[in-house]
C-alpha cells in the first residue's frame, strides 16, 4: 500500500497557476483509511472544516506553518546548512572556476520556511555574488520564509510559484528533502526540467534510504515534534524515501552527469541522515572534484554505484 | 554524603534544558541566542520553584515522624541511589553535547542521531529508574521523595511551554504575534 503524507494530502495547488484548491476532508480521510492508515485519517478527521465539509485553508496554513517551524529545530540540529554548504560551497566554487558569466544564482525548489536559504544568508556560506532565491506552491509558507528574511534583515528573496517559471534563470536548483515528494514518472521528470533550464546543476538533498532511516525519523519525530501530523509525516517520509539506484536512474537526464554524494555503502548511515543526488553539465565534474578536494571520493557516478544500491 | 547540593544543581540544570525545549520549534529565526537564553531562564526559575516542592516534602516527612535521625539517613540513603542513575544520564548528554558542539557536522550527526535525540526519549525512564533505587536502598519515604522530585522535574518542560510558548508563533496567520 502506498504510504502518504497528510500534509501532500491536505494542502493543493494547482501547479500552473499557483492557486490554492479547495480539499475535501472526507476525501482525504476516505484515502488515509484506503491505503491502511488509520492514524493519519484520524489526525486528517480532527481538522476545521466549513460547512461543505471543505477543509479551512487558515487553519490549515496555521497548521502547516505551525509544523514547518517545528521541523526546521530538526534542520537546525542535525546542521543541515553546514552540510549543505559542504558541497554547494565547492560547486559553486567550481562553477566560479569554469568561467561562468553573469550572476549566480542559487534556486531553493520547495523552499518551504527557506530555512536553508536564510541560514545561507545569515552565514554568507556561498559568498556575496551568489542570489539566494527560495521557491515554493505554498503561500503561507512563502510568506512566512519572507517575513522571516525581513525580521533578520537576511539577503534573500521568496517567490511563490513554479521554481521552473522563474523570469531570471536558477544557476543552481537546490532543494531539502522534496524529491520523496515526486512519484513514478514525476521524479525523472522533475530531472528533465532542471536539465531543459539554464541551470549549471542542481543538488537535491534527501533522507537516505536505510533501514533505519524509518526509526531514526520516528525517534527523532517523537522526540521534537509536537503536533502529530508532524510525526506521522516525518515517519512517512523516511518510508518514502527513494532508494540511491532510484535516484540515480531519475536523474541521468540528457545534458547532465548524475552523481550521487556519499551514497550507501561510502557512509555512515548514522553521520548521514540526508545525502543528495546532483546533477552537473558534464564540463563541471573535473572543476567540481578538484574544488572538493579528498572529499571528491565520497563522490560517485551511476558505473560506481552498482552494488551500493539498496 | 548527602545528596541534597548535586541533585539540586542537577535538577537546575535539567529545567535550564527543559526551558529551551519548551521553546524550541517555536521560532523559525536563524539568529535566536537572546530568545534561546529567554527560554532556558524561564525553565531555571520554573525549575527552582518546583524543586521546592520535593524539598518541602522531604521536611515535611522529617517533621512528621518520631525518628528523625533514622528517617534522615534514609531519606539521604535513598537520595544518593536517586543520584547515581540521573549523574550516568547526565554525563551521558553531557559527552553527547559537547561531541556535537566540537566535531565536525558528520559525527556531530551521530552525536545527536545516538545519543540527543534519544536521550530526550528517554527522561522520563531514568526518573523512574532513579525512583526505584531511591526505593531499594532509602524505602518508601524515599520513594515519595523521589517521586515528587521526578514528577517536579518532568513537570517543567510542558509547564513552560504552555506558559509562554503554546500560542507562537504563526505571527501573520495569528495577528503578528512576535515570539517572546
Amino acid at each position: 500500500m502506498p504510504h502518504l503524507e497528510i500534509s501532500d494530502l491536505i494542502t493543493v495547488t494547482d501547479p500552473a497557476g499557483g492557486t490554492r484548491l479547495p480539499v475535501g476532508r472526507a476525501a482525504v480521510v476516505r484515502r488515509l483509511v484506503e491505503s491502511g492508515d488509520l492514524r493519519g485519517a484520524r489526525i486528517v478527521a480532527a481538522l476545521p472544516v466549513d460547512p461543505g465539509g471543505v477543509l479551512d485553508p487558515v487553519a490549515v496554513d496555521r497548521l502547516m506553518v505551525g509544523v514547518h517551524t517545528e521541523l526546521q529545530r530538526l534542520s537546525e540540529e542535525l546542521r543541515i546548512g553546514e552540510r549543505l554548504a559542504h558541497v554547494l560551497g565547492p560547486l559553486f566554487t567550481a562553477i566560479r572556476a569554469s568561467g561562468h558569466a553573469g550572476p549566480l544564482r542559487l534556486v531553493d525548489v520547495g523552499c518551504g520556511l527557506g530555512y536553508l536559504v536564510r541560514w545561507l544568508a545569515a552565514t554568507g556560506a556561498l559568498g556575496p555574488d551568489v542570489e539566494l532565491v527560495g521557491v515554493d506552491l505554498d503561500a503561507a509558507l512563502v510568506d512566512e520564509a519572507d517575513r522571516l528574511a525581513r525580521d533578520e534583515g537576511l539577503a534573500c528573496r521568496f517567490v511563490h510559484g513554479n521554481a521552473f517559471d522563474l523570469p531570471e534563470a536558477a544557476t543552481v536548483f537546490v532543494s531539502t528533502g522534496v524529491l520523496h515528494h515526486f512519484r513514478g514518472p514525476a521524479l525523472a521528470e522533475f530531472f528533465r526540467a532542471q536539465a531543459a533550464s539554464p541551470a549549471l546543476a542542481f543538488c537535491h538533498y534527501d533522507i537516505a534510504a536505510t533501514r533505519l532511516a524509518p526509526i531514526g525519523a520516528w525517534i527523532f519525530h517523537r522526540a521534537r515534534m509536537r503536533h502529530p501530523l508532524g510525526r506521522h509525516d516525518g515517519v512517512v517520509s523516511a518510508l518514502r524515501a527513494h532508494d540511491d539506484a532510484t535516484l540515480m536512474r531519475a536523474a541521468a537526464v540528457p545534458g547532465i552527469r548524475p552523481l550521487l554524494y556519499e551514497p550507501r555503502g561510502l557512509a555512515n548511515p548514522f553521520c548521514t541522515t540526508l545525502r543528495p543526488v546532483l546533477g552537473v553539465r558534464p564540463q563541471l565534474e573535473e572543476p567540481l572534484r578538484l574544488a572538493l578536494g579528498r572529499a571528491s571520493r565520497r563522490l560517485v557516478g551511476p558505473e560506481r554505484l552498482t552494488g551500493t544500491a539498496r | 554524603m548527602n545528596p541534597a547540593l548535586p541533585l539540586a544543581a542537577l535538577g537546575l540544570i535539567d529545567a535550564a534544558f527543559s526551558g529551551f525545549r519548551a521553546f524550541a520549534g517555536r521560532d523559525a529565526r536563524i539568529r535566536k541566542a537572546r530568545a534561546v537564553a529567554r527560554a532556558a531562564s524561564r525553565g531555571l526559575a520554573v525549575g527552582a520553584a518546583l524543586l521546592l516542592v520535593p524539598v518541602l516534602t522531604a521536611l515535611g516527612v522529617l517533621l512528621s515522624v518520631d525518628d528523625q535521625t533514622r528517617t534522615y539517613a534514609a531519606l539521604s540513603a535513598g537520595g544518593t541511589a536517586f543520584l547515581l542513575p540521573l549523574t550516568l544520564y547526565a554525563a551521558t548528554v553531557a559527552l553527547s553535547l559537547t561531541a556535537y558542539f566540537v566535531l565536525p557536522f558528520r559525527a556531530s550527526t551521530l552525536a545527536m542521531v545516538m545519543g540527543l535525540g534519544p536521550l530526550t526519549l528517554i527522561r522520563p525512564l531514568v526518573v523512574a529508574l532513579a525512583c526505584l533505587n531511591a526505593l531499594a536502598d532509602g524505602g518508601w519515604t524515599a520513594l515519595l521523595v523521589g517521586t515528587v522530585a521526578g514528577a517536579a522535574v518532568l513537570c517543567v518542560e510542558p509547564l513552560v511551554h504552555r506558559r509562554w510558548y503554546a500560542a507562537l508563533p504563526l505571527p501573520d496567520l495569528l495577528g503578528r504575534a512576535r515570539p517572546a
